[in-house]
């Protein structure tokens, strides 16, 4: 029976991808089928008849380009400057002790409560205060402080995880401060900060409910919203035009997510520290 | 028209609203320094928020804006397009941070809190005799909150029964062709038709309550009696007709699919277009849909509007056109309503919606330009029918839709309570909700 282990196992594989891509493959699917046959009784991944049609209107009818750009600006943007700002934070927040450090504590974990219908109106005041409202500056602005407490604690775990000894190592043979953390610990962080980036990306490029309250103009629309409009009144839906423009959204995550990919790794730290 | 979409948004209204009186607060405090500007020269710009979302409406809104900017280079309108998932939040941070536009589209179940709340413009001065006198009084009343006209009315939809020809004529069903047909009649065809493996009625009830709220009035069913936080529930005959003769088709006549009673109302045109069923109730604007995405054979007709015992009534939910009373254009922006609503105006804007125009003359108008195609004039004379509701008025009216009524409607048609049980359901519900 061992012989069978090996092909149980890529099938078993198999069954998982499949799981997993299914979703996708029928929005492909969806996404060059004629609305007669999304609306028929037919189940079949393969269209009748290829209708590309539904990306001309997704692309034509609701700026679809320019809402992926905005989507892009933003979530590069808000993603930089949560790792920017994450990264040293975590890092006291990992390696000092006291009140301080209990006090970031208690203020990530206490910035996660409250819901986000209590935090929109005092926040679309404050930004129009700042003359940014309704404007894409805004908006990662919010994206950023919404993304940071997580971020700051997820971070603060990777950082957890490099030893102390290697640290101190460093130290022993003259290193200050400043280049044990660039040399040593920065380095080790990277799939830390690598997973860190896909969860800010994500999280802004999915992000409806700010962009929704806080954008006014058509032309600063983020991609959420642009799609959403494709779901009209009366419960009608264009649903071939919206699965090409989700298909279409789809392709800077993943393109985000491949460049990304190879520093994902884990395990980088095995056998670092002996004993 | 169906008030599924945005009356489930008013379930947390009351909360919401609680929220975000704190919420203003400190944002107030946060920004007490900051101050408004104010351009009081040049020509006057009106923002129009449009949730338009079909390609044929968003042209036609656009081509009637681009028409009155013509006609007045002194008070332009700029269209804010939105979409309607989640209109309610932003109208209600619009609306509290003092940003909301000059004209806001929404629909009557959605936009009458606001007025209780005071945020919408009292348009009774600027509605003209003509126009007043053009808009049946029950889709008037619909928009008319303690007296005042918070909105104008532009489109609506009904619930029309859609009809396969040769189905019908193969069963030996003579095709009703009078103004009405009766709900008995409905019966009596999806038995005929029930045979061979077709069923008679498919008729798509995941959500019933829409459904069964809208057409209750021909049933003399009310449910509400009241306004505001001063309502009351009533669940009598009138109000269990519908959903008992329903359960009777479904289980001892067993001429509806059964299937359809789980899915929605688009999903069950795909059976419709396979000939698995001779019939299917639908909100009215799926003939567009119908025309477009039905087979070549399939031979369709909409049948004439449905008649219970006390007539053919359906409840309004109409799409409506208000002004934000923190405009500083008010007389401007109702202006620019007459206008959007002048006969040719609503007539073309309907046409693209595939949806009924709120006054009598658009109608008209509507059905003497399309005459029966796709089913255009059953459709339109069923919206002489269309009559205000007391749900429209009712506080906690979506939380006792999304929490006590859909469950309570979908057991019961999934026979897992009888109908004194629904009855009780619906009554303890909103008793516990409303006190």
């Amino acid at each position: 029976m061992r012989f069978l282990a090996r092909p149980a196992r890529y099938a078993a594989l198999a069954a998982y991808i499949l799981f997993l891509g299914f979703p996708l493959l029928w929005l492909i699917s969806a996404s060059v089928k004629s609305s007669a046959e999304l609306n028929s009784l037919s189940v079949n991944l393969l269209p009748q008849q290829w209708h590309w049609d539904n990306y001309g209107q997704a692309l034509e009818r609701q700026g679809l380009v320019r809402s992926a750009w905005n989507s892009l600006v933003v979530a590069l943007t808000s993603t930089a400057l949560v790792i920017l700002i994450a990264l040293p934070a975590s890092y006291v927040l990992a390696r000092l002790r006291g009140k301080v450090r209990m006090a970031g504590v208690a203020w990530i974990l206490v910035s996660q409560v409250f819901p986000v219908v209590l935090v929109i109106l005092p926040l679309f005041l404050i930004l129009r205060t700042l003359g940014l409202s309704d404007s894409l500056a805004g908006l990662t602005l919010v994206h950023m402080t919404y993304m940071l407490p997580f971020a700051l604690w997820m971070l603060q775990g990777y950082v957890s995880a490099v030893p102390v000894e290697l640290e101190e190592a460093g130290s022993m043979d003259g290193a200050s401060r400043l280049t044990v953390l660039r040399v040593i610990v920065f380095p080790l962080l990277a799939p830390g900060i690598v997973a860190t980036a896909m969860f800010g990306f994500v999280s802004s490029w999915n992000e409806f409910f700010f962009a929704l309250v806080l954008l006014q103009s058509p032309e600063n629309y983020t991609l959420p919203i642009t799609l959403k409009m494709f779901i009209g009144g009366e419960g009608k839906v264009a649903l071939g035009p919206l699965a090409a423009g989700a298909v279409l959204a789809a392709i800077p995550s993943i393109v985000f997510f491949s460049l990304l990919r190879r520093r994902l790794t884990s395990g980088l730290m095995a056998g670092a520290v002996k004993g | 028209m169906s008030p599924a979409h945005p009356n489930r948004e008013r379930s947390t209204m009351k909360s919401r609203r609680a929220l975000l009186a704190c919420a203003l607060a400190t944002g107030l405090l946060a920004t007490a320094c900051g101050g408004g500007s104010g351009d009081d020269s040049g020509p006057v710009t009106l923002k129009f928020q449009s949730l338009s979302d079909q390609p044929a409406a968003i042209e036609a809104t656009n081509k009637i804006v681009k028409a009155w900017n013509d006609e007045h280079p002194d008070v332009r309108v700029e269209v804010v397009p939105a979409g309607w998932d989640g209109v309610y939040d932003k109208l209600i941070t619009q609306f509290n941070a003092g940003s909301a536009p000059d004209i806001v589209h929404y629909e009557a179940a959605g936009i009458v809190p606001f007025a209780v709340d005071g945020y919408l413009a009292d348009l009774s001065p600027y509605l003209s005799e003509q126009t007043r006198a053009d808009i049946p009084k029950g889709i008037l009343d619909s928009v008319t909150v303690d007296g005042q006209v918070i909105a104008y009315p532009t489109e609506l939809q009904s619930y029309m029964v859609f009809a396969n020809r040769k189905l019908l004529q193969r069963a030996g069903v003579e095709i009703p062709t009078g103004p009405t047909m009766s709900w008995e009649q409905l019966r009596e065809i999806a038995k005929a038709t029930t045979k061979d493996g077709t069923y008679g009625l498919g008729w798509g009830l995941s959500s019933p309550t829409a459904a069964f709220m809208a057409l209750a009035p021909g049933f003399g069913g009310k449910y509400f009696e009241g306004t505001g936080d001063n309502t009351t529930i009533s669940i009598g005959e009138g109000e269990t007709a519908l959903p008992e003769l329903v359960h009777t088709m479904a289980y001892e006549d067993k001429s509806i699919m059964p299937v359809t009673l789980t899915q929605s109302g688009s999903k069950t045109l795909a059976p419709f277009y396979e000939g698995q069923i001779a019939m299917t109730v639908q909100g009215s604007y799926q003939a567009a849909n119908i025309a477009k995405d039905a087979p070549k054979g399939l031979d369709w007709v909409v049948l004439p509007p449905l008649a219970g015992p006390a007539g053919p009534e359906q409840a309004a939910n109409p799409q409506t056109l208000s002004v934000n009373i923190d405009s500083e254009h008010v007389e401007e922006s109702a202006e620019f309503i007459e206008f959007f609503t002048s006969t040719e105006n609503l007539a073309a804007l309907n046409e693209a919606d595939a949806l009924i125009p709120a006054t009598n003359s658009a109608r008209e108008a509507l059905a003497g330009k399309l005459g029966s195609a796709n089913g255009w004039d059953a459709i339109l004379s069923s919206g002489e029918h269309l009559t205000s509701a007391p749900y429209l008025f009712v506080d906690k009216y979506a939380q006792w839709k999304d929490t006590v009524a859909t469950p309570a409607f979908q057991r019961y048609l999934a026979r897992e309570t009888d109908a004194a049980g629904l009855a009780r359901e619906l009554e303890d519900g909103w008793n516990s909700i409303s006190n």
